[in-house]
C-alpha cells in the first residue's frame, strides 16, 4: 500500500486533474467567447446558411425626354435557372444539358460544365437569359420532366429609338472587374450585375439602379427549398430627365438620315440655359447590343461605332467664323462697317494669291453684305486692318479651343489659332495666316458642339452656358432627388452696335444670302453657312443659327455639320430647318424658297 | 484506511451514475432532434436504446464482479483483447476506408472500444505489479512493448482517432504509476518525432507548391526507404558526433546524451516511415484541416466551420431543443456522433455546452475521489486510466470544435451516438463501481 501513502504519487495524479480543471477554464472562455460574445456573428452566418435569395431585380429607372418620350425603359425577360439536386444523376445532367442548349441556342459542352458545376458545388446558376417565347414554352414542358430547372422573370434595358441619341443614354453591360471595386460594397450588385457603361446609364447609375427585392427561401444543406421564408419588395429605380425635346430630336434625326451623307452631327441649344434641346448624331450605335450581349460574340460583330461626332470631331470652321472676324472689326470700328472693298475674285497678298469662293467677284461690298454673301476678300482686307491678334481674342471670348463642359466622355477642345497660340510654340505668323484665320480656313478646328454653344451665345447675345442635357430625376413617387440648373460659364461684353450690326448682317444672310432656303414665314432667323475645304475629300458643310418670334426671345440655337456634304447652305442647312420648323411648329414653311441654287 | 469526505459508506456512487445518466439523457435528446430529417432514425433510434439497456446490464455485471478478477486473469484480459482486434483482420467489414467492424445480425461491433478496456486493465495490472521499479527505464520500455500490439493493430485498420485517444491514457498511466520525468520525455520526445515526419510528409503531398523548394523536395524523398534513408542515419549520427566533439571544449557533457539524441531522432524516423506508409490518403485532409480550416469553405475545412456556425448561433439560451437550423437541416455533418457537441450548443445554447462540460468534470472529479478510496493499487490504477481516458476525449473532442485541435472523428462518450462506445461507457462505469464498493476490505 505504499503507492497510496506515498504523497509525491498522489501529486501526480492531482498534476492530471489540475491539467482538466486548466483545460476546462480554456474551453469554458471559448466557449463564452463564440456563444455570448460573438453569438450575433455566428447567428448571422447560420440564417444566412439557412436562406438564399433568389434575387429579383428593381426595374432600372426610365430616361425620359423633356416633352415625356421614354428613351429607355425595361421589358419583362425571362431567365432559365436551374437549382441543383444532389440526386440528380450524371445521365439526368446530360440529358437535361442536351434539351436546355437546344432550346436556348447554346453550345452543349458549356451547359453541361455549368449543371455539373452547379450540382458539384449545390449552388443555383443561371443558364440563360432574354429567352424567346420559343424557349419559354418548350422550357415550361422540360420543367416538368426536370423540377430542378426553374425560370425566373427579370427587367430587362430597352431602348425603343435604337441610336437616336445613344451617346447621352449610353448603354449597358456586365459589370468588369474594375466597376466592382466601386460597386462591391452595395448590396444591389452582385458579380453578373449589369451597370451602365457610358452616358447617363453611367453616370446616374446609383439614381438608376433602383433596390433589388428578393424572395428568401430557406433551404437545406443540398440547397433544396424547405420554405419561402419571406419576400421582400424592390423599388424601382429613379426616372431621369434630359433636357432633350423629343419633336425636334427626331425631325433632325429624320433629316440626318434622309441626307445621303454617313456621317453629321445637329446639335440644338437653349440660348438661356445651356439645355441640350437635340442631340443628333449620325452614325449613332444601338445601345439594345447590350441587351443581348453574350459573351461568346465580341463587341467587334456588333455594328458599334461610339465615335461621337458632336463632341469629338474637330473640323474647320470656314465661314461661320466670319462672324467672329466681324466682331472683331465692328468692336474696333476698324475698318468702320459701312466702308466697302472691291472684291474681283481674288486677294493678292504679294507672294500669293488668295481666292475667293465666288470666281467673278463680288464687286463692292461692306461688312453686311459681305457676310451675308460670305466674301471672302472683304474679310482679307478687313483683317488685315484690324489685326489677327482681335480676332484671336474674339474667337477666345466665344469659346473656340475650349472644352464646353458638356458631360461627355472625352470631349474635344478643338483648336484654337492665332498669332499668340503661334508665339507660344515659338514660331511665326505670316500675312497669309491672318487671311486664313478671318475667313476660318487655317489651324482653327472646332467640334460642333463648341458651334452650337457659339450659335448660343450670338443668339443670347453673349451669355455663354455649359451645355448639359440630364434635367432632373425624379423617384416614382415623384420625389426629386436631382436637379441640373444653368451654369454660366461666360458673359460677352459688346457693343449695342456691334450686335445690331451682326444680327442684321445674319439676317441678311436668311433673306438674300446664303441662307435663303431656310427662311420661315413669321420667324426671325439669323444664321450662318459654312464650306469647310478638306484637303482629303469632299469638304464639309456648316450650318448655324437661332430663331425666334419677333418681339421675343429666341428658343432655340442650332449648329449643325455634315462631313462630306459639300455646301452649307443645302445638307447642313436642312437640317437646322427641319430643328427650327419643329421648335416653332405653328409657323408655315415658305416652300417657293426652298432649296434655290447651291450657293455658299 | 482512507475515507473520502463526504462518501457515504454505501455499495454504489449513485452521484457518478446520476452524473453519467444525465449526460446521456442531454445525449440522447440531441441525437433525436438531430436524426429527425434523417431517413435513418429508426434505426438509429433503436441501436442507441438497445445499447443502453445492453450497457445498464453490463455496468451491472461489472459493478458485480470484483475488479480483483482482471488482475488476477491478466492474460486472458491481455489475451482476449489482442483476439478481438487482431480478428478483424479476418472477420471485420471495412467502413469507410477502415476495417474496425464487426457485422453481427441486427448491429455491428467496434471492438477497439473494448480493447481499450482490455489494454487498461492489463496495464493496471502490469504497473501494479512493478510500480516501485517504474523509475527503470527497463520496466517502461517492457510496458510500452506490452502496449505496442494494440498500437500496431489499430494502425493497420487504421483506427487513427483510437491512437489519439489511446496513446495519452498510456503515458497518463506511466506517468502516475511513477515513471521517471527523464523517461517519459525521452519517449514523448520519441513519439513527437515519430509523428512530426509524417505531419509534414502529408502537408507536402497537400501542398505540391512546396515540393519546388528544393530541401523540402529532398526532405520529401526521404519518406521513401532506400539509400536516402541511410544516408540520414548517417548524416544525423555525424551531426551529433561533432556537435558532442564541439561542445566537449566548452562543457565537459557526457557523450552519451547526444548518442541518445541521435538514436531517438533515426528512431523517430524509422518509425515515421512506417506510419507514413500505414497513412491512407483519406486521412491527409485532416491533417490539412488541422494547418488552415477556413481555406475553403466547401472542402475539408467546412464541416468544422459549420459546426462552429452552429455553436456559435445558440447563444445563450439556444434555439430550443428540435429547434436547431444548422444541425437540423444537415449543414453540420456526422451531427450525431463527432459532433453532437454542435447540437447541443446549438439548441441548448451556452446553458447546455456548460452543463454538458461541467458533468464532464463532476465524473472526472468523482473518479479521481474513488481513485484515493481504492483498496488497491490495481483499483487505484484502473481509475488513472479511466480518468485519463474521459479526459483524453473530452480534450480532443471539445478541443476539435472549439478550434484547439485537428477534425480526429473521435466520439464523445455518453454523449454521442454509437452502440459500442455506449456500451464501453457502461463498462467502464461499472468497473469504477466495482472498485468503489470494495473500498474496505470487504471482498
Amino acid at each position: 500500500m505504499s503507492l497510496i501513502e506515498s504523497k509525491s504519487e498522489f501529486d501526480r495524479f492531482d498534476f492530471f486533474l489540475g491539467a482538466f480543471y486548466f483545460v476546462f477554464v480554456l474551453f469554458l472562455i471559448r466557449m463564452v467567447d463564440m456563444q455570448i460574445l460573438k453569438h450575433e456573428y455566428y447567428l448571422k452566418l447560420a440564417e444566412k446558411n439557412r436562406t438564399q435569395v433568389i434575387n429579383q431585380a428593381a426595374p432600372r429607372g426610365r430616361i425620359i425626354s423633356a416633352d415625356g418620350t421614354v428613351l429607355a425603359s425595361n421589358k419583362p425577360s425571362y431567365s432559365l435557372i436551374y437549382f441543383p439536386d444532389s440526386k440528380t444523376s450524371l445521365q439526368d445532367i446530360k440529358k437535361m444539358a442536351l434539351y436546355a442548349s437546344k432550346y436556348v441556342g447554346a453550345d452543349k459542352e458549356i451547359v453541361f460544365n455549368m449543371l455539373l458545376k452547379a450540382k458539384n458545388s449545390q449552388k443555383p446558376v443561371k443558364v440563360a437569359s432574354n429567352l424567346g417565347s420559343y424557349a419559354i414554352m418548350r422550357i415550361s414542358e422540360l420543367k416538368n420532366f426536370y423540377p430542378g430547372f426553374q425560370m425566373v422573370s427579370e427587367a430587362i434595358r430597352e431602348y425603343p429609338y435604337g441610336t437616336w441619341l445613344s451617346h447621352i443614354t449610353g448603354y449597358m453591360g456586365k459589370i468588369d472587374a474594375f466597376e466592382w471595386k466601386n460597386y462591391s460594397s452595395l448590396p444591389e450588385y452582385s458579380m453578373d450585375s449589369l451597370v451602365g457603361k457610358t452616358g447617363v446609364e453611367k453616370i446616374y447609375e446609383k439614381y438608376l439602379k433602383g433596390k433589388d427585392g428578393g424572395l428568401y427561401v430557406e433551404v437545406d444543406n443540398k440547397g433544396r427549398m424547405v420554405k419561402i421564408a419571406d419576400s421582400r419588395e424592390g423599388e424601382p429605380g429613379s426616372d431621369l430627365y434630359l433636357t432633350v425635346n423629343f419633336n425636334m430630336q427626331s425631325a433632325a434625326e429624320k433629316a440626318l438620315a434622309d441626307l445621303p451623307y454617313k456621317r453629321g452631327a445637329a446639335i440644338a441649344l437653349d440660348p438661356y440655359s445651356g439645355k441640350i434641346l437635340v442631340y443628333a448624331v449620325k452614325p449613332g450605335f444601338d445601345p439594345n447590343f447590350s441587351v443581348n450581349y453574350n459573351e461568346e460574340k465580341k463587341e467587334k460583330d456588333k455594328n458599334f461605332d461610339e465615335f461621337n461626332i458632336g463632341v469629338q470631331g474637330a473640323y474647320p470652321p470656314a465661314s461661320v467664323f466670319k462672324i467672329i472676324t466681324s466682331i472683331a472689326v465692328l468692336e474696333n470700328d476698324n475698318p468702320p462697317p459701312d466702308e466697302k472693298f472691291f472684291c474681283p475674285g481674288f486677294y493678292d497678298a504679294g507672294d500669293r494669291i488668295f481666292k475667293c469662293w465666288e470666281k467673278k467677284g463680288h464687286k463692292n461690298m461692306d461688312l453686311i453684305s459681305g457676310l451675308a454673301h460670305s466674301c471672302d476678300v472683304y474679310y482679307y482686307n478687313a483683317a488685315l486692318r484690324v489685326g489677327p491678334l482681335e480676332i484671336e481674342k474674339t474667337a477666345y471670348e466665344f469659346g473656340f479651343g475650349q472644352k464646353t463642359g458638356a458631360m461627355f466622355l472625352s470631349e474635344n477642345s478643338g483648336n484654337l489659332f492665332g498669332p499668340r497660340v503661334r508665339a507660344r510654340k515659338k514660331s511665326y505668323w505670316f500675312i497669309g495666316d491672318t487671311l486664313n484665320l478671318a475667313i476660318g480656313q487655317g489651324e482653327t478646328l472646332v467640334t460642333p458642339m463648341q458651334m452650337a454653344v457659339f450659335a448660343a451665345a450670338l443668339a443670347s447675345k453673349g451669355l455663354i452656358y455649359e451645355p448639359y442635357y440630364a434635367e432632373k430625376i425624379l423617384k416614382r413617387n415623384g420625389e426629386e432627388v436631382f436637379y441640373n440648373s444653368p451654369k454660366l460659364k461666360n458673359k460677352i461684353k459688346l457693343k449695342e452696335k456691334t450686335w445690331e450690326k451682326i444680327y442684321e448682317a445674319m439676317g441678311e444672310v436668311i433673306k438674300t444670302g446664303t441662307g435663303r432656303p431656310i427662311f420661315t414665314e413669321g420667324l426671325e432667323i439669323y444664321g450662318k453657312t459654312g464650306t469647310a475645304q478638306n484637303p482629303h475629300g469632299k469638304d464639309h458643310a456648316w450650318f448655324i443659327c437661332f430663331a425666334k418670334k419677333p418681339g421675343e426671345k429666341s428658343k432655340v440655337a442650332v449648329a449643325s455639320l455634315i462631313e462630306h456634304g459639300e455646301h452649307g447652305s443645302t445638307s447642313a442647312l436642312s437640317v437646322a430647318k427641319a430643328i427650327i420648323r419643329a421648335a416653332y411648329p405653328d409657323t408655315k414653311s415658305d416652300s417657293s424658297k426652298d432649296f434655290s441654287s447651291p450657293v455658299e | 484506511m482512507i475515507t473520502g469526505s463526504g462518501l457515504k459508506k454505501t455499495r454504489f456512487d449513485w452521484y457518478l451514475f446520476a452524473f453519467a445518466l444525465v449526460l446521456i439523457a442531454i445525449g440522447t435528446f440531441a441525437i433525436l432532434s438531430s436524426t429527425s430529417l434523417l431517413p435513418a432514425q429508426s434505426r438509429i433510434i433503436r441501436t442507441h436504446f438497445l445499447a443502453l439497456f445492453v450497457g445498464l446490464i453490463f455496468m451491472l455485471l461489472f459493478w458485480v464482479i470484483n475488479y480483483q478478477i482482471f488482475n488476477d486473469q491478466w492474460k486472458y484480459v491481455y489475451a482476449f483483447s489482442i483476439i478481438i482486434l487482431a480478428g478483424l483482420f479476418i472477420f471485420g467489414v471495412v467502413d469507410k476506408g477502415s476495417r474496425s467492424w464487426y457485422r453481427l445480425p441486427f448491429f455491428s461491433l467496434q471492438p477497439s472500444e473494448f480493447a481499450r478496456i482490455g489494454l487498461i486493465l492489463s496495464l493496471s495490472s502490469y504497473l501494479e505489479k512493478n510500480f516501485n521499479r517504474m523509475s527503470e527505464f527497463f520496466y517502461l520500455f517492457l510496458g510500452l512493448l506490452i502496449t505496442a500490439p494494440f498500437m500496431f493493430l489499430m494502425l493497420k485498420q487504421p483506427d487513427f482517432s483510437g491512437i489519439l485517444i489511446t496513446l495519452p491514457v498510456i503515458f497518463a498511466m506511466f506517468y502516475v504509476a511513477g515513471a521517471s520525468s527523464f523517461h517519459v520525455y525521452v519517449i514523448l520526445a520519441y513519439v513527437f518525432v515519430s509523428s512530426l515526419f509524417p505531419f509534414l510528409w502529408t502537408a507536402i503531398v497537400l501542398n505540391p507548391d512546396l515540393a519546388d523548394n528544393m530541401f523540402i523536395s529532398a526532405f520529401f524523398e526521404l519518406a521513401d526507404l532506400g539509400w536516402n534513408t541511410f544516408f540520414f542515419i548517417v548524416f544525423v549520427s555525424a551531426a551529433a558526433y561533432l556537435i558532442w566533439k564541439i561542445t566537449v571544449y566548452f562543457k565537459n557533457i557526457p557523450g552519451i546524451y547526444f548518442a541518445g539524441f541521435a538514436v531517438i531522432i533515426i528512431a523517430g524516423f524509422l518509425t515515421g516511415i512506417f506510419i507514413k506508409q500505414q497513412i491512407k490518403s483519406y486521412q491527409y485532409k485532416r491533417v490539412e484541416v488541422f494547418i488552415s480550416p477556413e481555406k475553403d469553405p466547401k472542402g475539408a475545412g467546412y464541416n468544422l466551420l459549420q459546426a462552429r456556425i452552429a455553436i456559435g448561433s445558440g447563444g445563450f439560451l439556444g434555439k430550443g431543443i428540435f429547434s436547431g437550423t444548422q444541425s437540423r437541416l444537415g449543414f453540420v455533418p456526422e451531427r450525431h456522433t463527432d459532433f453532437i457537441l454542435s447540437v447541443i450548443g446549438e439548441e441548448l445554447g451556452f446553458i447546455g455546452t456548460f452543463g454538458a462540460m461541467s458533468l464532464y468534470a463532476l465524473i472526472i472529479y468523482r473518479i479521481r475521489k474513488i481513485a484515493a478510496l481504492a483498496r488497491d493499487n490495481y483499483g487505484y490504477f484502473i481509475c488513472v486510466g479511466f480518468f485519463a481516458l474521459f479526459f483524453s476525449y473530452f480534450l480532443i473532442n471539445f478541443g476539435m470544435i472549439l478550434g484547439f485541435l485537428p477534425v480526429a472523428g473521435v466520439p464523445l462518450p455518453m454523449l454521442s451516438y454509437g452502440g459500442s462506445n455506449l456500451v464501453s461507457v457502461f463498462i467502464i462505469l461499472g468497473l469504477i463501481q466495482s472498485v468503489y464498493s470494495r473500498r474496505y476490505s470487504i471482498t
